[in-house]
């Protein structure tokens, strides 16, 4: 489908362009600087600033080159006196209101043009200045940003970037005429919608909205460097250009026309990286004397570590030995990390947080169609005629994908979200289910019923993409036969006609993506969820062709890197069982070791490990930035298990409460000091790349662990940089074989990527399946009814998210202050129809209980959660969620339920 | 307040909840209650389907909205050319003077609004003073004070009457 070439000439030079474009972007993409404020290649063309005029033969008048699409034989007058003329008029006119005072913090497109067309000297213009008569408004509430109307040339910039590009729709013009300017809301920043992505900001011309943070410190002309990385928060990968001055990031800003984030960014990635500098960052090796973490020298702590864990392998063997590798650091720390797991302690005892989130999801999609990574591009959430969100809040967990989502929406594409709460994309939705807690499979089994009876079957996709073909369709049939809408809407809560409307409309659309999420996945039923959904997805054939399949959007920066690098007690890097003989060999051949160093027998689960360290069999743990914590379930459990532990090393960039119970701490980089890769959740290897010097005593993370492994006598490799250690991982994992940093070094590339000349594959299995006959694999589930359900004493099912401002265990974000400015408390919803019922005010200190432990916070009366249900985000160390939810794994992929937890709430002892 | 909210859902269901019925909505509203509040504007968008930041720029776009409570008596000086060259200006500022409240304010006891216009079409009778819907011709800042005398004197009228009764 790409649009045609034509060719047209400007100022007697011929150019190509797809026909369509608007002039201006073809004209500049040719090098030919028409001047013009208010066009931005990623909002609709807007005419408002008169600067791109042309003459084009054949038209009447001036016209301007924004407005018009280019069409061939095309003959376009740019430049001539005439116009420029008109231009330079233009300009003098629009100064006659302008505030020209200029600080120095920002760039300013509009002092360039007054520059380029002589028009610095107040002398050479025709209008006086009236801009101080007028007395136009500064807007400064907002915790990230400040608009002064005396600099803005309503150029309509930022109300597109806020509609348009992100989908928010905050932004308009007050007043008419002269005193016309931009506001939020209802006239107010701070008591306006705006969730501060400052993609006003990234667009604006002129410094009529700036940004508040650093701004006293920022000055242009002082600016070192600009260094293009990929954001350390969600899975989105959003590449980010960083704004070096004095060795301190100072600005953020999004990379215009690169995947996946074409420039756009969340309040997160903008205004959360202050982190880097925070004062509280580990500086030193901490090691415990006495019980007190006490300062200490790296070689200490390094010989303490060798000894340890070298006298637990030795006594207890290699398997009382586990390491939690981390979502958070490159893929090049992972790879080592599990290397040294494998070929040191010679365990495969390694996992980390994705078991938390994803496992029963990877679970199942490896089962059912090969692959456990997401089988589109993020941008696709754009175009495809059906997206199917369910257990996703992606405007709050990954608020640049939700930007695709909104802009297809606004187009006319079919949006459905199944969430038991509400959440923002449910505020837009086509239809929003909202089945109860824990009742999913019941959900999609109605569905996939009614798609069924009603001949909404892809029967020819079934007959030469589904394993079984018809055969196998008949026995998911007799499974899901008694689930009829009558009983579904008994289970699940939700009418009859909303779910048969759902499934019509997701098996009639021509492409239909499914987005999953933490809601699905963290059940006991986790991977019968994800079954169920693949079950439908395969029956209607929306997989398999492009715009259409299965997406996890990943929780954080390196999640699906971290596994595809073989941070996992299951597969070798690339996917490869641990039981794979042939791989095995291989791997001891590439790591030059003995093969039968090499453990043969799969490692233990995240949960796994804490449940063994809890019985004393697990002696020694190696933790790398991560905060089990808060991050795992059952916190009271964790603990004992963790303080239970002969020797633990944790090594991260903060202290933590996971640190605390540490006998020795390393301290890490960054994301900004360090070079290396992260993966995103479209399979997207993207470089994160240094920008500033870390602090004096700290190391990278991939050189401790070289350094934990030459103490304890091991050679892991001698790698003098992380593109050595990538070139190795590309040896490793077959789908990376291609990727080298130099491919790396203009955009991001797709795994797989067999060889170097594959230009990295956007969607997966357009052809086949990754399963060993290459088809779909449906597995046919049944519901089963949580293990957990509200009684007497909990009569509550209390769910846990995340939120906007803040990232997981928040060590990083509630170190930002323009984050913390937006949210900074822990609270827990209630529907009013409940808060009625026990007289609880909104407000109201509580304390919530759970079979496993009880926490306090703040009562917020919500619709946003069903009756008997409630919500509270995990963010927040003083009401840590996960000191309430259970530890009982779902048998498949071990995931932990910390999305269902029968709870009661009372008022707080005062 | 509860009574009045549900006056507000009677006005916006007299329409389709649609774009474009915004502008009949916040007619009502303003005639029924003088002003748009936030309040008021939150459930029109939420009914219409528009964004909070456009019903708020549609009603500052138009001068016959009101954002704020208005006065008892409105009180709008004419400034459009005509109205300008005799002495619009001047009238805007004594009658400033006298109300103590500046142009597009309303003063402390919600009695009078004072705004200013660009041109109310009745050039001829410059310059111009409408106090509610009353066209004063040739005004000046004496004749203007005189007007709102008599309004005044009404007003004690009444009450005195009252206190009487």
């Amino acid at each position: 489908m790409t649009t045609p070439l034509v060719t047209l000439t400007i100022d007697g030079k011929q150019i190509q362009a797809p026909e369509g474009l608007n002039l201006l972007q073809a004209a500049r993409e040719n090098g030919i600087d028409i001047p013009g404020l208010c066009y931005h290649h990623k909002i609709s063309p807007t005419g408002a600033c008169r600067l791109c005029v042309t003459k084009i033969e054949g038209r009447n008048g001036l016209v301007m080159a924004c407005t018009i699409g280019v069409a061939d034989g095309m003959t376009v007058t740019a430049f001539d006196a005439e116009l420029e003329a008109t231009r330079r008029h233009t300009l003098d006119y629009l100064l006659a209101e302008h505030n020209e005072s200029d600080d120095g913090t920002y760039a300013d497109e509009f002092r360039e043009l007054v520059v380029r067309y002589g028009l610095s000297d107040p002398e050479k213009r025709t209008y006086p200045n009236i801009h101080k008569e007028m007395g136009y408004p500064v807007d400064d509430t907002s915790p990230i940003l400040t608009y002064d109307a005396s600099k803005c040339i309503k150029c309509f910039r930022c109300i597109k970037a806020c509609d348009e590009v992100q989908g928010k729709n905050v932004l308009s013009f007050a007043d008419r005429g002269i005193t016309s300017h931009i506001v939020a809301g209802f006239g107010k920043w701070d008591d306006s919608e705006c969730d501060g992505c400052g993609e006003c900001i990234q667009l604006c011309p002129t410094g009529a909205l700036v940004e508040k943070p650093h701004r006293d410190q920022i000055r242009m002309d002082r600016v070192e460097k600009r260094v293009r990385t990929t954001c350390p928060y969600c899975g989105v990968g959003c590449q980010i250009s960083l704004h070096v001055q004095d060795n301190s990031i100072v600005r953020a800003t999004g990379e215009e026309g690169l995947s996946p984030n074409d420039g756009r960014l969340c309040v997160k990635g903008r205004f959360g990286l202050d982190y880097v500098q925070h004062p509280e960052r580990l500086t030193t090796p901490l090691i415990r004397k006495n019980g007190v973490l006490v300062e200490t020298g790296w070689d200490e702590a390094l010989n303490l570590i060798a000894e340890k864990f070298s006298g637990i392998k030795q006594n207890a063997g290699s398997d009382a030995l586990a390491g939690y590798a981390s979502a958070k650091c490159t893929n090049e720390d992972n790879y080592l990390f599990q290397k040294l797991v494998r070929t040191v302690f010679g365990t495969n005892n390694v996992d980390y947080c994705t078991r938390l989130c994803h496992a029963s999801t990877v679970t199942a999609m490896l089962k059912s169609i090969g692959d456990g990574a997401g089988s589109n591009s993020i941008e696709d959430f754009a175009t495809t005629d059906c997206l199917f969100v369910t257990g996703n809040n992606m405007v709050e967990t990954h608020p640049v994908t939700a930007t695709y989502v909104k802009a297809g929406k606004a187009k006319g594409n079919r949006l459905i979200v199944c969430d038991p709460k509400w959440t923002p994309l449910a505020a837009i939705a086509d239809i929003w289910l909202q089945p109860r807690l824990g009742s999913d499979v019941a959900l999609f089994n109605g569905m996939i019923r009614h798609i069924i009876k009603s001949g909404l079957m892809d029967e020819d996709f079934i007959t030469t993409r589904v394993d079984g073909g018809k055969a196998a369709v008949k026995k998911l049939e007799a499974v899901v036969a008694e689930y009829t809408g009558k009983l579904v809407e008994k289970i699940t809560g939700v009418p009859e006609t909303l779910m048969k409307t759902a499934a019509d409309i997701y098996a009639a659309a021509d492409t239909a993506i499914i987005a999953t999420g933490m809601g699905l996945s963290q059940h006991t039923t986790g991977t019968h969820n994800v079954f169920a959904l693949i079950n439908m997805m395969l029956i209607t054939g929306q997989i398999g062709k492009e715009r259409a399949g299965i997406d996890p959007p990943r929780g954080q920066n390196n999640v699906q890197g971290a596994t595809d690098v073989g941070c996992s007690p299951l597969f070798y890097p690339g996917y490869i069982p641990v039981t794979d003989e042939v791989n095995r060999k291989r791997m001891a051949g590439l790591w030059a070791v003995e093969h039968r160093a090499l453990s043969i027998k799969p490692g233990l689960t995240t949960v796994e490990i804490i449940n063994k360290a809890h019985s004393g069999e697990i002696k020694g743990m190696y933790i790398m930035g991560e905060n089990p914590m808060i991050t795992d379930p059952d916190l009271n459990h964790t603990e004992q298990a963790l303080r239970n532990l002969d020797f633990l090393v944790v090594q991260d960039i903060f202290p933590t409460p996971t640190t605390e119970i540490a006998h020795v701490v390393l301290p890490a980089f960054t994301f900004a000091e360090k070079e290396g890769t992260f993966v995103n959740s479209d399979r997207r290897v993207l470089r994160v790349r240094k920008a500033v010097e870390a602090p004096v005593d700290t190391r990278d993370d991939w050189r401790i662990i070289m350094d934990i492994a030459r103490h304890m006598g091991h050679d892991i490799g001698t790698y003098d940089s992380a593109a050595e250690i990538f070139d190795e991982i590309a040896q490793a994992a077959p789908m990376m074989r291609g990727i080298s940093y130099e491919r790396l070094e203009t955009a991001g590339i797709q795994w797989p990527c067999p060889n170097k000349d594959h230009p990295g594959t956007g969607t997966l299995f357009l052809d086949r399946f990754n399963t060993p006959n290459g088809k779909g694999i449906l597995h046919p589930v049944a519901h089963t009814p949580p293990t957990e359900k509200p009684t007497e004493i909990y009569p509550f099912l209390l769910n846990s998210g995340r939120i906007l401002y803040h990232y997981h265990s928040a060590t990083m974000t509630r170190r930002s202050k323009p984050l913390s400015e937006f949210a900074d408390a822990a609270y827990v919803l209630m529907h009013p129809v409940d808060a009625g019922k026990y007289g609880f005010s909104d407000g109201d200190r509580v304390t919530v209980t759970s079979a496993q432990g009880e926490l306090e916070t703040t009562l917020s009366i919500s619709t946003e959660v069903a009756e008997t249900e409630l919500f509270m985000p995990w963010h927040f160390a003083e009401s840590p969620v996960n000191r309430l939810t259970r530890n009982d794994l779902d048998p498949f992929s071990k995931i932990a339920p910390f999305k269902l937890t029968a709870c009661r709430v009372e008022r707080a002892k005062e | 307040m509860s009574q009045s909210v549900e006056t507000l859902d009677e006005i916006v269901e007299r329409y389709p909840g649609q774009p474009e019925y915004l502008i009949f909505m916040l007619q009502d509203i303003q005639s029924t209650y003088g002003y748009i509040s936030e309040d008021s504007m939150k459930v029109v968008c939420d009914y219409s389907g528009v964004p909070l930041t456009q019903g708020y720029s549609v009603a500052t776009f138009y001068q016959s909205f009101r954002l704020d409570p208005r006065g008892e008596h409105e009180v709008r000086v004419c400034l459009g050319t005509a109205c300008h060259l005799k002495g619009g200006q001047r009238i805007v500022e004594e009658v400033e003077r006298r109300l103590n409240v500046a142009a597009g304010g309303t003063t402390e006891d919600l009695r009078y609004t004072l705004s200013t216009v660009n041109c109310v079409g009745a050039c001829a009778l410059a310059p111009v003073v409408v106090v509610d819907e009353e066209y004063l011709s040739n005004m000046t800042a004496k004749k203007l004070e005189k007007h709102l005398k008599t309004l005044d004197y009404d007003l004690e009228n009444e009450t005195k009457e009252h206190g009487h009764v």
